[in-house]
């Protein structure tokens, strides 16, 4: 999340209220003509140049967020265009995950370096003279950069005095450490879906809200509405998400008010996910695999898959934190149906993974889990709750933060045979990710743990966030001092098969 | 002098949680120049729903005190500003 972007976060925000109380009233879907309404109300425009505009972007959000697809601008389609596909109880996935509201997108111009009206026309002209393809002129006010010639090094920006020159670039291409992002015919992003491995960056960067990605919200509520096994699993960086006097307790139980029947910490897959990647680590590395990379951050796995086919198999084939704990409800109850809640959008697309959608069949994060608890009214910081939560160890509520997820599989290898050093690095964007691993396939990282997470500080730093990155870490470090477990190894839940060498 | 953020679910979907942050960020801007301010203590509380919005069909949220000052539809700046006047010498 990017706190400082206020309105287009509360924009965002309604509309995932709208849609969970459309849906937990029963309201004819037909009445999404009239949200934007309720959305934007009045005739002046807050937002855009008027107050149209600012309402069909909203209809659109209000439909991504149904899990319906952007409307094409040329023809004629009613927001509740294919409302029927999507009026299920179940997970309905129409393709894509994330997608460019294109007429809220303002074609920012692509990557330039330009001069501004801090330049003085200075004698010494250093931009000139350090430019290696002579694309710096000296016009009648300022430095000219012929912008044909220049080949975006930087060079001249770095020399100037007056700090005149400045790169610019498109936020949302900015942010994607895959270069998914380029431009249609009329220069507005355009994703490309091949590349993208949707760790949702752009959305969040986007100044215009312009990127957006689906929600699964109004099934999941019809799906509580009319069954009975529903089990929410919510993942390690929760704490802290829902408002400054709310406390852990507190958020599992106004889960539970919400229509499900039991919560469980996903902290306890990653205790699981630990024990599996420690043992596969020490089994296969060095005399397998040259290096191992951790499988829990689905957009740097996708990536890796994508970027480095040759080196795919050397990430670790245990399963996520995420998929571990689906399979330990399931086994307590084979008839569940699981909800990921998470601050990750990654993750709606590893559910619908073959190996993964019979155990995972709702995904969500923790803005539209708001959304879902203002819409049913549940104030969170008056639930009355003393029952703890003590499903994982100090190590497994750790994996949200940047460097969690290798500090607990090494620890645990370190654990079950001593003699080990275990060498690790973490890369947390995936811009650093992808230049880890052209290191690693260079055979610079021989030997090592590679820990890859696409979000800058880890998950807690995840788009479908409500808090600030300094206030979870903060939290999430109290809540691991009062985990009952120090290491998986300790975990009661957990199979003590699993925990021999 | 005293603020208070509601933390009711309401405020909190809205940006609560940023507004708290913003307004302790002031403290350390404070400090450097404590000279120019008040030598007075910034105390900020997060409190429960005062139930403002559960009265009205208006959306009102995020709601500040700033000592008895009730502030509907707050906004950083706003907020801010008027801790900032209030501080200043």
């Amino acid at each position: 999340m990017k706190e400082s972007y206020v309105d287009l976060i509360n924009i965002r925000r309604k509309v995932f209220v709208e849609i969970a109380k459309m849906a937990y009233e029963d309201t004819d879907l037909n009445e999404l003509e009239k949200a934007a309404y309720n959305i934007i109300p009045g005739e002046v425009a807050k937002y855009r140049e008027n107050i149209f505009r600012e309402r069909a972007v909203v209809e659109e959000r209000l439909r991504l967020t149904m899990g319906l697809n952007v409307r094409s601008m040329s023809e004629f389609t009613r927001v509740t265009e294919g409302i029927d596909e999507v009026n299920v109880d179940e997970t309905k996935f129409i393709p894509d995950l994330v997608n460019v509201i294109t007429f809220a997108c303002e074609a920012c111009p692509t990557r330039a370096l330009k001069v501004t009206d801090n330049c003085r026309k200075c004698l010494a002209h250093p931009c000139t003279n350090v430019c290696p393809v002579n694309a710096v002129s000296i016009g009648k006010d300022r430095a000219i950069i012929d912008q044909d010639k220049c080949i975006k090094c930087g060079r001249c920006k770095e020399a100037c005095p007056y700090s005149a020159i400045v790169e610019y670039q498109r936020p949302c291409a900015a942010v994607c450490g895959v270069n998914a992002i380029e431009s249609d015919h009329l220069g507005r992003a355009k994703i490309n879906q091949e590349k993208c491995v949707s760790c949702g960056r752009c959305i969040i960067q986007c100044p215009f809200g312009a990127i957006a990605d689906k929600s699964q919200i109004y099934q999941l509520v019809k799906a509580l509405k009319t069954k009975k096994n529903m089990y929410a699993m919510i993942a390690p960086s929760f704490i802290g998400q829902f408002g400054a006097l709310t406390t852990p307790e507190q958020i599992v139980e106004g889960i539970k008010r919400l229509g499900f029947k039991d919560v469980v910490e996903v902290s306890l897959g990653a205790d699981i996910t630990t024990l599996h990647e420690a043992k596969e680590f020490l089994q296969k590395v060095p005399n397998e695999i040259p290096f191992m990379g951790t499988s829990c951050c689905n957009s740097w796995a996708l990536m890796v898959k994508n970027k480095f086919p040759e080196q795919y198999e050397y990430i670790s084939d245990s399963a996520s934190p995420m998929v571990e704990t689906a399979k330990y409800i399931k086994k307590n109850d084979p008839d569940a149906i699981i909800t990921f809640i998470g601050p990750c959008i990654s993750k709606k697309l590893e559910a619908l993974r073959e190996d993964v959608k019979d155990f995972v069949h709702f995904v969500i994060t923790f803005e539209e889990l708001m959304g879902m608890f203002v819409a049913k009214n549940i104030e969170l910081s008056e639930i009355e709750i003393s029952k703890e939560i003590q499903d994982a160890s100090t190590l497994g509520r750790g994996y949200s933060v940047a460097g969690g997820v290798a500090e607990a599989v090494k620890k645990t290898a370190q654990l079950l045979d001593p003699s080990r050093e275990i060498n690790v690095e973490s890369a947390s964007n995936l811009a650093d990710c992808v230049k880890l691993m052209f290191q690693a396939k260079a055979g610079r990282k021989n030997g090592y743990l590679l820990e890859g997470m696409a979000c800058p500080g880890g998950c807690i730093a995840g788009p479908g966030t409500l808090a600030s990155t300094t206030r979870v870490k903060k939290a999430v470090e109290e809540f691991k001092n009062k985990a009952p477990y120090k290491t998986p190894l300790d975990n009661e839940l957990i199979d003590d098969e699993l925990k021999n060498k | 002098m005293k603020v208070k953020v509601c933390m009711g679910s309401n405020c909190t979907l809205l940006g609560a949680m940023n507004l708290l942050d913003q307004i302790e960020s002031l403290r350390e801007l404070i400090e450097e120049n404590s000279l120019e301010y008040k030598d007075e203590e910034l105390e900020i509380e997060s409190i429960k729903c005062l139930g403002y919005c559960k009265t009205t069909d208006a959306n009102i949220a995020p709601v500040v005190i700033v000592d008895e000052d009730v502030i509907f539809n707050a906004t950083g700046q706003i907020v801010m500003e008027k801790i900032m006047d209030k501080m200043r010498i």
